[in-house]
């Protein structure tokens, strides 16, 4: 039985007088992959933005592998284990590919400022140790971004590769929890399958329980093993993807009244 | 416009790979120039900085004049500022402007610690890394209010914290404990004068009153610190700093403690501006607050230096304190000066002036133009020609002839500098021959300006070109000679 | 409870707080729509100052008018307004203009540079000694110099006109950003500039006028200076303008009541902490003012936090 890696409960934000998400429940599994679909506005976002804490829910709790998330910082809840990308990116742009992986190792290395200077042997070995890890999660992505292209700048990188470079460089903070936001958004078809196919792939061989926020319901379907959706921050249907989609409050909320009506 | 996919040779427009390998694909200069740009980029940087090292430790050797030693002790010292500077602005893109005042707070504090003020004289040995260390504290708290607040109001804040800090110790020959307290004469600051702390020099061993003993003492302390930049760049701190510049919420969500890191970043500068501060009074063997006050320009000053040579880049420190402490030095005599500016106005013409003759044109132009002129004036008003160029030798003589030279220039002087002003502003306004028309009379009022008023008064006009070169560089050329353009996210 | 000493300070507080407030104003504008922080805009204070020291030695000099008082008054404002005004304008166009969509760092740099020129440029030409308005050795009935209100406290006619003539400027300022279609464009722009520009706001034109009215507030900012404290030189910019700004970001820069609460407030306090404990420990108290502003509201006192999209 696996136990719930995730687990909000009765989650309330309000922003001035609009109430963004409202006593949310919602669960993720160890070894889940969890989609989250919902029109625009309905709070997606702000969902990661409150498991990753940028800001803290008004109501309700979050808790992680056992834990509560409320009251600690954003590096914090990284370093015990959740990582995101960012529905614009968020890249560090005027950095090498390389660095931008080996950057955010930062919160499960060590060496200070002093024996960085001093070079000792641990420092050098612990180095030495970021730089295959950034090299391995890069090597995720096939041969796109290897070889050359571990030295050059991240604006020079094309939008797709952009996309990859920030899923390689959230796997590097080694997280159990991998939060997407909207991984396939500006894709064309070839790329958005192989999005899909890495998110299945992220799962199974880097042992990863993944979160998406998607649009692309061709991706939904390929990848969910559960499909939880949103509307005005109130979660109006969960479960397999077949039995979401055909929802009448799901339609309702993507198309309009009519639509359900003459479902 | 279809293009063979199979053909090795078309050109890749639009396909990834090309856009990747445009770094490869940079023009490449013809001739010799361009082989030697192709070898020089080969050479690694810490090859650079150890020949300036190499140098730098020459020069003392090389001459004896006094004064030339002390202008490197200044250069260096300013590049010890830049050094830390460049942490705070470079590295951790935060906006300092208060951070002369760490420098001179370790100048007094040195100062305090190691003369007959208050009868303390401890061992240097002790004392430097003390002030260090209470200077990077003080970063640290001086940080610490402000480390939630985006770059704009740490500007206005750390620019306040230094304004306070000078005008405490200007006025710090009363300070009582908020009036309970009898008060006490703690910074010997004066009553609007400048105050004179006598110090014995630092340690027995450096017991000397000339500089050079001191300017070891920086180039030493600044190779090693700067060894020391050039590790930490290429390591976790340093990708951290990197990261939080450039996206600090990115960073923080990356598990870098993007609050800790800044008050590191902070701490660090402000102890290197210590550092500097404990050479400089040792050297100095005097301190006063109106040396660290926004008006006396050191901190505008430092930051140009940062800002020419590249924020972020450490040989565009060492590059930028040279080239902007030198140029200051040589404005200070009017002679050199006047050289210089007339150079440096023919190089800027050759640079623009594209297609020779127009460079030749412009050049005949103004010289008939002033000739002209300065007859027309001479017969039409002697007293307009009796005055006396600043400069002597040939070039015044020369210059004698050909620039106006009132008897009296204050007030025409200074109206002149006001239309020089306007008519700069203008030429950019226009363009092609026009534009070059117009320079022939823009040209002659500037060597009017120059010889009439700026050239007497150097210690204005040094402040003048440093106002100048930070809006001109910002505008022309923001990432400075040696940075790399930058992208930003919005 | 001495009331002499108290209500004079209030008065030197509010009229010396409605200076800063003008200035103040100009920074908020000019941050609202550039997020930029114009560090030269004390120095076009300073201009402004300098202006109306100029038309007073134009017509005779502070001892020897050639014209009634009120008419001088009148055309040191209209010279110091305009010139200022002008002034700033050209800083934009030359300065900043080709900086808008550069990193933040570059026009703050920019702006240094610009201030640093023109306080030195100012010492070239104008000289570095303080120069004096002398406004009250004016030979006028209308001038006199004070009026003594209860408890003996003197108050100068000129901050009466300093506060008179700020309550009338602001109001002015406030009417043309509320009624006006260029005030509904500038505060349109101060919140999307890409949206302003798509929606067929000129954004150039916008902000020219932006530069141009806080910088007139700065220059008449100068005069009323002027009248009050006589001196002049050419550092006030820079002294003024960092109180200003401070003002500004305590009462919430980019809102133009926050600027003028802002203003007031810091006024206040350095007359407060000048006349009961000592003009040194009154820098001590408006920096102790401004840390707290920044960690209980870090958005100033009126200001809307800006909500980060992420």
């Amino acid at each position: 039985m696996a136990e719930k890696l995730l687990d909000l409960r009765g989650v309330s934000k309000s922003f001035g007088g609009l109430r963004v998400i409202s006593e949310l429940d919602l669960h993720i599994d160890e070894g889940e992959i969890v989609s989250v679909i919902g029109p625009n506005g309905a709070g997606k976002t702000t969902l990661f933005n409150l498991v990753t804490g940028v800001y803290p829910p008004d109501a309700g709790d979050i808790v992680f592998e056992g834990g509560t998330l409320l009251g600690l910082d954003p590096h914090e809840i990284t370093t015990r284990g959740i990582a995101r990308t960012f529905q614009t990116l968020r890249l560090f742009l005027n950095m090498t590919v390389k660095e931008n992986v080996m950057a955010a190792a930062y919160g499960h290395t060590r060496a200070g400022i002093l024996r960085s200077v001093l070079r000792t042997p641990g420092m050098r070995r612990e180095e030495r140790a970021i730089a295959q890890l950034a090299e391995q999660r890069l090597s995720f992505f096939g041969q796109r971004l290897m070889g050359y292209r571990w030295d050059q700048p991240a604006f020079s990188l094309s939008y797709a590769n952009r996309r990859r470079l920030e899923i390689a460089r959230a796997t590097a903070t080694n997280p159990r929890l991998l939060l997407l936001d909207e991984p396939a958004a500006g894709m064309n078809p070839v790329e958005t399958h192989e999005i899909a196919e890495l998110i299945g792939r992220l799962r199974d061989e880097g042992g990863y329980t993944i979160l998406v926020i998607e649009h692309d319901m061709h991706v939904v379907e390929g990848i969910s093993d559960r499909v939880v959706a949103l509307d005005h921050g109130v979660k109006i249907a969960e479960g397999s993807f077949e039995q979401v989609a055909t929802d009448p409050r799901v339609v309702e909320a993507y198309l309009g009244t009519t639509a359900a009506t003459t479902k | 416009m279809a293009t063979d996919p199979t053909d090795p040779n078309a050109p890749r427009v639009g396909v990834d790979e090309w856009v990747a390998s445009h770094e490869q694909r940079r023009v490449r200069r013809a001739g010799l120039l361009g082989v030697v740009e192709r070898e020089l980029e080969r050479v690694p940087s810490p090859a650079f900085y150890l020949a300036f090292g190499v140098a730098a430790a020459v020069v003392p050797a090389l001459t004896s004049n006094g004064y030339v030693i002390k202008v490197g002790l200044d250069t260096l010292l300013y590049m010890l500022l830049a050094l830390g500077l460049n942490i705070t602005v470079g590295y951790a893109g935060l906006l300092d402007l208060g951070y002369v005042a760490f420098y001179g707070f370790a100048a007094y504090g040195y100062a305090m610690l190691a003369s007959p003020k208050f009868g303390l004289h401890w061992a240097t040995i002790g004392v430097i890394p003390l002030v260090v260390l209470a200077t990077a504290i003080l970063g640290f708290l001086v940080a610490l209010p402000s480390r939630r607040l985006v770059g704009d109001y740490l500007a206005i804040v750390t620019l306040f914290f230094g304004e306070l800090f000078a005008t405490v110790y200007q006025n710090g020959e009363h300070m009582s404990l908020l009036g309970l307290t009898k008060a006490k004469d703690v910074t010997g600051g004066p009553n609007g004068i400048p105050n004179i702390d006598q110090f014995h020099v630092l340690g027995a061993r450096i017991g000397t009153l000339n500089y050079t003993a001191y300017y070891y003492v920086a180039l030493i302390f600044f190779m090693v610190l700067l060894l020391a930049m050039y590790l930490v760049d290429r390591s976790r701190t340093g990708r951290a700093w990197k990261s939080l510049r450039e996206d600090p919420l990115a960073a923080e969500l990356m598990g870098m403690p993007v609050n800790r890191l800044k008050l590191v970043a902070f701490a660090c500068g402000a102890g290197i501006a210590g550092l500097a501060g404990t050479i400089f009074a040792a050297a100095n063997t005097a301190v006063f607050a109106s040396e660290f006050d926004f008006t006396s320009g050191l901190l505008i000053i430092v930051y140009a230096m940062l800002i020419l040579g590249g924020a972020g880049s450490l040989g565009g420190v060492i590059l930028g304190a040279l080239v902007v402490n030198v140029s200051l030095e040589v404005l200070r005599t009017p002679g050199h000066a006047t050289w210089v500016f007339y150079v440096l106005i023919a190089a800027t013409l050759i640079a623009r002036l594209r297609p020779w003759r127009w460079f030749a044109l412009v050049i005949a132009g103004t010289a008939g133009f002033g000739f002209a002129v300065h007859a027309i004036v001479s017969a039409a008003w002697p007293r307009g020609v009796h005055g006396q160029a600043p400069v002597g030798g040939i070039l015044g003589s020369g210059l004698g002839h050909w620039v106006i030279l009132p008897s009296n220039p204050m007030t025409i002087g200074n109206v002149a500098f006001v239309c020089l002003v306007l008519a700069v502003l203008a030429l950019t306004l226009l363009s092609g021959w026009i534009q070059r028309l117009a320079m022939i009379p823009t040209l002659y009022l500037a060597a009017f300006v120059w010889e009439n008023r700026l050239a007497v008064e150097p210690s204005i006009t040094r402040l003048i070109l440093v106002g100048v070169i930070l809006i001109v560089l910002m505008n022309a050329r923001p990432q400075g000679l040696l940075g790399t353009s930058r992208v930003e996210i919005v | 409870m001495n009331w002499n000493l108290f209500l004079t300070e209030l008065v030197a507080g509010i009229s010396h707080g409605s200076v800063y407030a003008l200035i103040a104003l100009g920074y908020s504008m000019v941050y609202g729509i550039l997020k930029l922080l114009n560090f030269a805009h004390g120095d076009v204070y300073m201009v402004g100052s300098f202006i109306g020291f100029g038309i007073i030695g134009v017509f005779g000099g502070a001892t020897n008018l050639s014209i009634p008082v009120w008419v001088l008054l009148f055309l040191m404002l209209l010279g110091a307004m305009l010139g200022g005004g002008l002034l700033g304008v050209m800083i934009e166009r030359f300065a900043y203009r080709r900086l808008r969509n550069a990193p933040r760092i570059a026009p703050l740099i920019t702006a240094l540079g610009v201030s640093f020129f023109l306080e030195n440029a100012a010492q070239l030409v104008l000289g570095a000694q303080y120069q004096s308005y002398n406004s009250f050795s004016w030979k006028s009935p209308i001038a006199l110099d004070h009026f003594t209100l209860p408890a003996h406290t003197v108050i100068s006619y000129a901050e009466v006109i300093i506060i008179v003539g700020t309550i009338v400027l602001v109001v002015a300022l406030t009417l043309f950003v509320q009624r006006t279609q260029l005030g509904k464009a500038m505060r349109a722009t101060s919140f999307d500039r890409e949206a302003a520009a798509m929606m067929g706001i000129d954004v150039d034109n916008v902000i020219v006028a932006t530069f141009f009215i806080g910088s007139a507030l700065a220059g008449a900012a100068g005069i009323f200076n002027g009248i009050e404290y006589q001196q002049v030189w050419p550092y006030m910019g820079f002294t003024a303008g960092l109180y200003a700004f401070i003002a500004a970001v305590v009462g919430g820069i980019g809102n133009l009541p926050g600027a003028v609460l802002g203003g007031l407030t810091i006024g206040l306090a350095q007359a407060f902490s000048i006349g009961y404990i000592s003009s040194t420990f009154s820098d001590a108290v408006v920096f102790a003012i401004l840390i707290a502003v920044m960690i209980v509201r870090p958005s100033g006192l009126l200001g809307r936090a800006a909500v980060q999209k992420v």
